[in-house]
């Protein structure tokens, strides 16, 4: 992977280092032993039993009822009529909902990334004292449910919100902007949500940055923009790829923050999971449903590193 | 002070500076960098800015390339004042200290990278490029990224990298002192070959002495933000003119002496002991008769005098030799409680070493007294 080349290179100078070490740490991996224990039982079980349920046939009253079915990932990517099931078409909902999602999730990481950047670049630039401050002052949201937050932002900019009151008052508007449920809220909500995400790592990056190259690029006669885009850019293209994937995949399941700031009009891909093992009572195709979903994020993710390793050949060529 | 026939000659400098003052901070943590530098470098000098770090060597560097802006004085570039204008506008290239290649980039992108943003056509920056390649011998390594490649070899690239522009002047900043000794010296004679090679203007800066002696056409050297002398080396190490100069430069015996009469640009002086001998003055000093003046010889320029009266020899006692390789360094008392210390060359022939105690006459080689200003 992109990121794992990247340090490789960066240890590449000599020097000792821990896995030079001669061999008497035999037994330093049981020291990673507990948290190995809890990803297996805690994500690999679980996934497993995710798996398992994807090809079992849904109980009447919620569960599944242990027979052999390929039903739940039929039902993915098919719908039969109601009156006759042997009627079958392509599932349009779905796609719909997928689409709508990894959209939502795509736009509040491009939101994320131009937000990001310039916010990262300035607590790099800040003098060691009040660079904690402003980290610090980032990573505050986390410190909230999530619930309490999205609650935060609807007081913000509902319609007899502080924006619209201010807005009011001050005869800017007439009648109050309406900006809860739509796709403006979801998108605030979201890029609150995930901002600190794109930043941390970005922030990491242009942290290991040395200045000294910007200034050699400004002596070799580059403007500022072209310093961004031949020096700064592609040396903190690994904390980006790693702000990318830890505000997409999150993202794509997102489902409180589009409910309750979209109103729950437009259905998400975590709202529909949520639904099969819900009312729909039909966990097989909500495992199904989740399982396509992994499936797709583990795709876009290859993809994107190809892409991405494939343009740094392209630039040393 | 220094020579400006150069300047003279006709067709502007390749740097000059007036009165250039660098402050940092203000008010009370105001912090004098630079503190009113006049000076002209000459278009294909090799010129070194030397002294102890904190002098203000990288500072004047610094406000040369266009990364920071003089608080007051003028800089001209080539004739031309540069005020305001930004690094990317003046026709000045650096080799950093940690010679801050493009880590993402190889070997050969990093020397074209200059030519690139000038936006040059890409067959001249080919050209280009394998030109520099050949001239620091790294053609091989053209596609490497500079993390797998040696320190000295990086050092080229730098190299490489800021002359591939061919800008008027290069400035290099202690490129050197990242290196062992041994390379150190190999990439000496690199510099100064690549300096007449392409005869480009190289401004140095450096706190090493001997870089500055072997290298330079010309040396300033610098303390607290001010040029304190400006000459070639063999007049800086010859005739230094302030003790902290000598200090820094060499090795010095410093000493009190009188001055009996005055003849121009020479003196009389009564040294410790009272031997009467000639001294060259510094530029702007005219001590009178009578007057007390600390002057400066130095090791190498006095030797064991045979046992037999000289007119002007120094007296002292012997109190140790220590042995150094191509020299002994005979340290001796002169009266008045003065340290003296007199370098003898080892030439092959075994001559036994002064033993201590014994009183020993010195000869100082005529020209070898030099009076300093302070």
């Amino acid at each position: 992977m992109a990121l794992v080349n990247r340090a490789g290179e960066r240890s590449s100078t000599p020097g000792e280092t821990l896995t030079d070490r001669p061999p008497s740490h035999r037994w330093n991996w049981l020291l990673c032993a507990p948290a190995l224990t809890i990803l297996v039982l805690a994500a690999s079980g679980p996934l497993l039993i995710v798996l398992v349920y994807s090809f079992l046939a849904p109980g009447s009253f919620g569960g599944v009822s242990w027979e052999v079915s390929l039903e739940g990932w039929f039902r993915v990517f098919f719908s039969r009529d109601i009156f006759d099931p042997e009627i079958v078409s392509l599932n349009r909902a779905h796609a719909t909902i997928f689409w709508r999602s990894i959209s939502l999730a795509f736009q509040t990481t491009v939101i994320c990334a131009i937000l990001g950047f310039p916010t990262a670049w300035f607590i790099a630039t800040r003098p060691a004292g009040s660079r904690e401050i402003w980290l610090f002052l980032i990573t505050i949201p986390f410190w909230t449910n999530l619930l309490i937050r999205t609650f935060a932002i609807q007081e913000v900019i509902r319609n007899q919100g502080l924006i619209n009151t201010i807005l009011i008052q001050a005869g800017l508007v007439e009648a109050p902007l309406q900006m809860m449920y739509t796709d403006f809220a979801i998108l605030l909500g979201m890029a609150y949500v995930f901002l600190p995400l794109m930043v941390l790592p970005l922030f990491a990056a242009m942290d290991k940055l040395d200045l000294r190259l910007l200034e050699a690029g400004y002596d070799l006669y580059a403007s500022r923009w072209q310093v961004l885009k031949e020096i700064v850019f592609p040396l903190v293209k690994p904390g980006f790829i790693a702000g990318s994937i830890l505000v997409f995949i999150p993202a794509i399941g997102a489902y409180v923050t589009p409910r309750l700031l979209g109103g729950g009009r437009n259905m998400m891909l975590g709202n529909l999971i949520e639904l099969q093992f819900g009312q729909g009572r039909n966990w097989p195709l909500g495992a199904a449903l989740a399982l396509t979903l992994l499936i797709i994020v583990l795709v876009a993710l290859v993809a994107y590193i190809r892409v991405i390793n494939r343009q740094e050949v392209a630039q040393r060529g | 002070m220094g020579d400006r026939s150069g300047a003279a000659a006709g067709g502007q400098a390749a740097i000059e500076t007036r009165d250039l003052t660098k402050v940092f901070g203000q008010g009370q943590a105001a912090f004098r960098a630079l503190d009113r530098v006049t000076l002209t470098i000459e278009k294909g000098e090799f010129f070194t800015l030397l002294g102890p770090s904190g002098c203000g060597k990288t500072t004047l560097l610094r406000l040369i390339a266009g990364f920071e802006q003089p608080t007051a004085g003028d800089l001209l570039i080539d004739g031309k004042a540069v005020a305001g204008q930004g690094p990317n506008q003046r026709p000045v290239n650096t080799v950093f200290q940690n010679y801050a290649l493009f880590p993402h980039m190889t070997v050969a992108d990093n020397i074209g990278f200059g030519l690139k943003m000038l936006k040059k056509p890409k067959s001249e920056i080919a050209a280009t490029t394998d030109a520099m390649l050949r001239l620091v011998k790294m053609t091989a390594m053209a596609d490497r990224k500079p993390a797998a490649i040696s320190g000295g070899q990086q050092q080229r690239v730098a190299l490489a990298r800021a002359l591939a522009p061919r800008p008027r002047v290069l400035l290099l900043d202690e490129p050197l002192s990242a290196l062992d000794l041994k390379l150190r010296k190999e990439m000496q004679g690199e510099l100064k070959r690549l300096q007449l090679e392409t005869g480009i203007t190289f401004v140095f800066v450096t706190h090493d002495q001997e870089e500055a002696l072997t290298m330079s056409d010309r040396i300033a050297v610098m303390a607290e933000g001010r040029i304190l002398q400006l000459g070639s080396p063999a007049e800086i190490y010859n005739h230094p003119a302030e003790r902290f100069v000598a200090d820094f430069i060499g090795d010095t015996n410093f000493l009190d002496a009188e001055v009996t009469a005055r003849n121009g640009r020479t003196v009389m002086v009564r040294l410790p002991g009272g031997a009467v001998r000639k001294a060259s003055l510094p530029e702007g000093l005219a001590p009178a008769a009578g007057e007390r003046v600390t002057i400066v010889i130095r090791p190498e320029h006095a030797s064991l005098a045979p046992d037999r009266d000289g007119e002007g020899d120094l007296e002292g006692t012997v109190e140790n030799t220590v042995f150094f390789g191509t020299d002994t360094h005979i340290l001796l008392r002169l009266p008045g409680d003065t340290p003296f210390t007199l370098r003898r060359q080892n030439t092959g022939t075994a001559t036994s070493p002064p033993e201590p105690g014994r009183t020993a006459r010195i000869r100082v080689a005529e020209g070898g007294i030099q009076v300093l200003r302070a």
